[in-house]
């Protein structure tokens, strides 16, 4: 029987990092995915003229080589930074909410931040000071906690990381309130929720802030030839440190000794191959729901317990103008119908109330991107339950374009363009997409969601009493880092170092 | 002086608080159901009618329509629904090859939630061959997801859809004819017909039964005069009898009848990027033979296998029994996907290839020519 150290099932963002992170340890790793490309969500596809982009808007937390952010620090330490042609995304966002009057474009950098905020809402500077005051103390505290690979120190944390502490378990919404930041900076600033999928209520200022801060201070890039440049560096990265990379392979059960722990996974046509550590880049409800036999009933029961976030939607339009000629001015668009993100939130629920949308417009940060006078743009989002559960095989096209050209209309009615006769190429993912691509159940894109019990603090904190099946490690959306792709490759970066750390107590 | 934070009215209620969020999710992750977790989801059943991945099939009919053409009906293991207009990969064993193909689905989508799917293909080649003279009921082969974006895209295109067919080209317009005849699809379609002579007209009762007010054919026949058909071959003059020029325009047939037929569109004045055609397989390329040997490496398996220069690589691992993965054999859909470690190759036709491809040499080895010994990494198909 094939004998691996390690196997990590599925190669998406989080996977293929582990399976690096497992290389560069040591492990003789193999690394299976079911479909014919690595990535997972990271990928592109073409149609006619264009290429589109599958899902990345912008990378979170790389930043440019003299002010590199956590994830560029990361590639560099994978190999894979250099292997890669970077852009950098020209500003931050716009947020339209067309029934409040509300139109904001937003920039990179905290002082051009704050500045076009008093511009927009006069009298917002000081609580905006101290939102990113709170933010650098948040990024520091983070810092720390990675030094110590989240052991702690509850003294030092008091010390030095006291603001952490005592926002630490309050939502955005609590936060800001208590900052006494104005109503319209509020909404402005919360634009970015939809990028965590939790209304403000429920999503931790934590993980809001720290986002929010690594984009602001280091801005957001973009391979040039999307994200599917990504994939093939990290799988070019684990042959060349001796990895196997099986494509158009599924894994189909985690095998269990005696004692509960891994012994091995069988793949789709019953190949067996032996090994004591997984890292599954796939959801928990899969893995414990058909992948493994007698799961304890406490990992049952905390599966269980845990909310699905946000099923995916998307459109790609390929246009016959220039973004100029169309008078797309922006890369990067929140469309919501309201600011108050537990109303929109609800209005998500619902494919027929469902109208937010975050779209982009490639060319505005790449003009190259796609051919001399056309125009290629992706629109996303989230539907907040089981709606799409509801519709039947014989109405899912009629189902999926009204849902398209409702998308389009209201772009086109949001931001005063026109884009509807120009479309020459079109395609529509929806959750059945997601469910087929990737295997989520639901099409869930967003792994778990950050519920106000179940957010970022809280699962970094309890990342040792979450692994209870030994040789079983998660990478990817639904694990520790919650989702995103620089959330997923850190995820894959933990939970790869864990199994080499374990793989090394083993004596191997 | 640095600003710190207090929500509170006493501040250390804030740091409690903190301490508390690992006993809240603690209990919370306790709190969760012990029913065991569920199998599957209903998107996710829904998504397996959509793309239901390969499956084994059995031959339940086949219809013997001319001479050169057969129609073969199978019953599927699990149920499908796809667009009219697309194709499915049928694979078979024959001989010591493995061989697939992808044909145009001639059954409507409905039948598909039937378990019921059928493809139309006229002898033109080693597989249509041996299909025609030795495929019978009873038999057992593979199907592949539906697969293909030549059908109608109602954002896209005009509502009025003017289809061409030439010979066997018929099949995805047929599916289309039905699918406006229940329903399905919400559209109307002028097809115009084009075949050698009135007993190559497959499926032509079937037609005339279907046409309504949103369905009209025009039969055209290069080589016989027959009654309620047109002479000739499909000119801007007969178009401009049937059609109007501002419709998205749907082609299928031989590549010389594409040639052909879009010059005329041309002249007719059709907005050429309104003209979609179904894609042929790449076929042989005229070049003087030579044999190359590829290693091709599958999982932690290693194979050589002879190549004739004058075929794609994808049919020599195909000659070699492999299973590789195929779908659309024109280079476009992408799934054959495999990394070249070395070698030389020609590509028949357009790089349809990501960009990233490129720089990471993988290839689509169903529309590349072996111009050199090759080693490759191909995924299990």
């Amino acid at each position: 029987m094939t004998k691996y150290d390690a196997v990590v099932i599925g190669g998406g963002n989080g996977g293929l990092v582990a399976a690096i992170r497992l290389l560069q340890g040591g492990a003789k790793t193999l690394l299976v995915e079911k479909h014919n490309l690595p990535g997972g969500f990271a990928t592109s596809f073409r149609r006619g003229r264009f290429e589109f982009e599958a899902s990345l808007h912008e990378l979170n937390d790389f930043g440019p080589e003299n002010n590199a952010g956590d994830v560029r620090r990361l590639f560099d330490s994978l190999g894979v930074t250099d292997k890669i042609d970077w852009l950098e995304i020209p500003e931050a966002y716009r947020v339209i909410v067309k029934s409040e009057n509300l139109d904001a474009t937003m920039p990179f950098g905290v002082d051009n931040f704050i500045n076009t905020m008093e511009k927009y809402v006069p009298g917002s500077r000081p609580s905006m000071g101290k939102f990113f005051q709170l933010c650098k103390d948040i990024h520091s505290a983070q810092a720390y906690t990675n030094s110590v690979n989240g052991n702690t120190d509850s003294k030092v944390m008091l010390r030095d990381y006291d603001n952490f502490v005592r926002v630490g378990s309050y939502s955005v919404n609590e936060v800001l309130e208590t900052l006494k930041m104005p109503k319209k900076a509020q909404d402005i600033l919360n634009a970015y929720w939809c990028y965590l999928g939790a209304d403000g209520d429920n999503l931790s200022f934590v993980h809001y802030a720290s986002m929010v801060y690594r984009y602001i201070t280091k801005g957001a890039s973009m391979p040039k030839s999307r994200s599917h440049e990504i994939s093939l560096a990290l799988v070019e990265r684990i042959r060349e440190l001796g990895g196997d990379v099986w494509m158009n392979t599924e894994a189909t059960k985690i095998k269990t000794d005696s004692n509960g722990a891994v012994c091995g996974v069988v793949l789709d046509d019953g190949t067996e191959i032996e090994t004591r550590h997984v890292v599954a880049n796939c959801a928990p409800h899969i893995v414990f729901g058909k992948m493994m036999d007698n799961v304890p009933t406490e990992v049952v029961k905390a599966t269980n317990a845990r909310k699905f976030a946000g099923r995916g939607w998307s459109m790609f339009l390929g246009l016959n103008k220039s973004c100029e000629e169309l008078g797309i001015e922006n890369h990067n668009y929140f469309l919501y119908d309201t600011s108050d993100t537990v109303k929109q939130y609800k209005l998500m629920e619902k494919i027929s109330t469902n109208e937010g949308q975050a779209t982009v417009c490639l060319n505005r940060a790449y003009p190259e991107c796609s051919p001399k006078g056309t125009t290629m743009m992706y629109f996303t989002t989230l539907y907040m339950s089981d709606d799409w559960g509801k519709v039947e095989p014989k109405d899912y096209f009629k189902v999926k374009n009204q849902v398209a050209k409702r998308m389009i209309e209201r772009f086109e009615k949001d931001t005063g363009t026109v884009i509807a006769p120009y479309i020459e190429e079109i395609s529509v993912a929806t959750p059945m997409t997601y469910a087929r691509y990737c295997g989520h159940p639901e099409g869930v894109i967003y792994g778990y969601e950050s519920q106000y019990w179940d957010g970022l603090t809280p699962r970094l904190m309890m990342m040792k009493e979450d692994h209870k099946i030994q040789g079983l490690r998660f990478a990817g959306g639904y694990a520790m880092r919650l989702s995103g792709y620089s959330s997923a490759y850190f995820s894959g970066d933990i939970s790869g170092r864990q199994t080499v750390g374990d793989l090394k107590r083993e004596g191997k | 002086m640095a600003y710190r934070f207090k929500r509170k009215l006493f501040g250390f209620m804030d740091l409690l608080k903190f301490k508390h969020m690992t006993d809240v999710r603690r209990t919370k992750l306790q709190e969760g159901s012990s029913k065991p977790l569920p199998k599957t989801y209903r998107v996710n059943e829904t998504a397996k009618i959509l793309h239901p991945g390969t499956q084994w099939a059995t031959l339940s009919e086949i219809t013997t329509h001319n001479s050169d053409t057969k129609t073969y009906t199978f019953d599927l293991t699990s149920p499908v629904f796809f667009r009219a207009g697309q194709y499915v990969t049928v694979r078979a064993k024959v001989g010591d090859s493995l061989v697939a193909r992808p044909y145009a689905i001639s059954s409507s989508p409905m039948q598909g939630l039937n378990k019921k799917l059928s493809v139309t293909v006229k002898k033109a080649g080693f597989f249509s061959n041996y299909l025609y003279d030795n495929a019978k009921v009873g038999d057992k082969m593979e199907i592949g997801d539906p697969s293909g974006e030549f059908y109608y895209e109602s954002i896209t295109d005009t509502n009025h859809i003017l289809a061409i067919a030439g010979g066997s080209g018929i099949t995805p317009f047929y599916s289309l004819a039905q699918s406006i005849a229940d329903g399905t699809e919400d559209c109307t379609l002028t097809l115009i017909y084009g075949a050698k002579t009135a007993s190559d007209l497959v499926f032509k009762a079937e037609l005339d039964k279907l046409v309504s007010d949103k369905f009209n054919v025009v039969y055209v026949l290069s080589e016989e005069e027959h009654e309620g058909c047109e002479k000739g071959v499909i000119t801007k003059e007969l178009l401009s009898k049937y059609t109007q020029n501002c419709y998205t325009t749907m082609l299928c047939g031989s590549n010389g009848m594409y040639k052909f037929v879009d010059n005329e569109l041309k002249e007719f004045g059709v907005n050429m990027s309104k003209v979609k055609h179904e894609p042929n397989c790449v076929g042989l390329r005229d070049v003087e033979e030579k044999t190359f040997t590829i290693t091709v490496h599958i999982r932690d398996k290693k194979y050589t296998v002879k190549a004739n220069n004058r075929e794609t690589i994808l049919v020599a691992m195909e000659r070699a029994g492999l299973s590789v993965p195929s779908k659309c054999r024109a280079g476009g859909c992408g799934f054959c996907h495999s990394k070249l470690v070395s070698g030389k190759f020609s590509l028949a036709g357009a790089d349809k290839r990501r960009l990233a491809d490129l720089k990471f040499g993988y290839i689509h080895p169903c529309c590349s020519y072996p111009d050199s010994d090759m080693e490759l990494i191909v995924p299990l198909g």
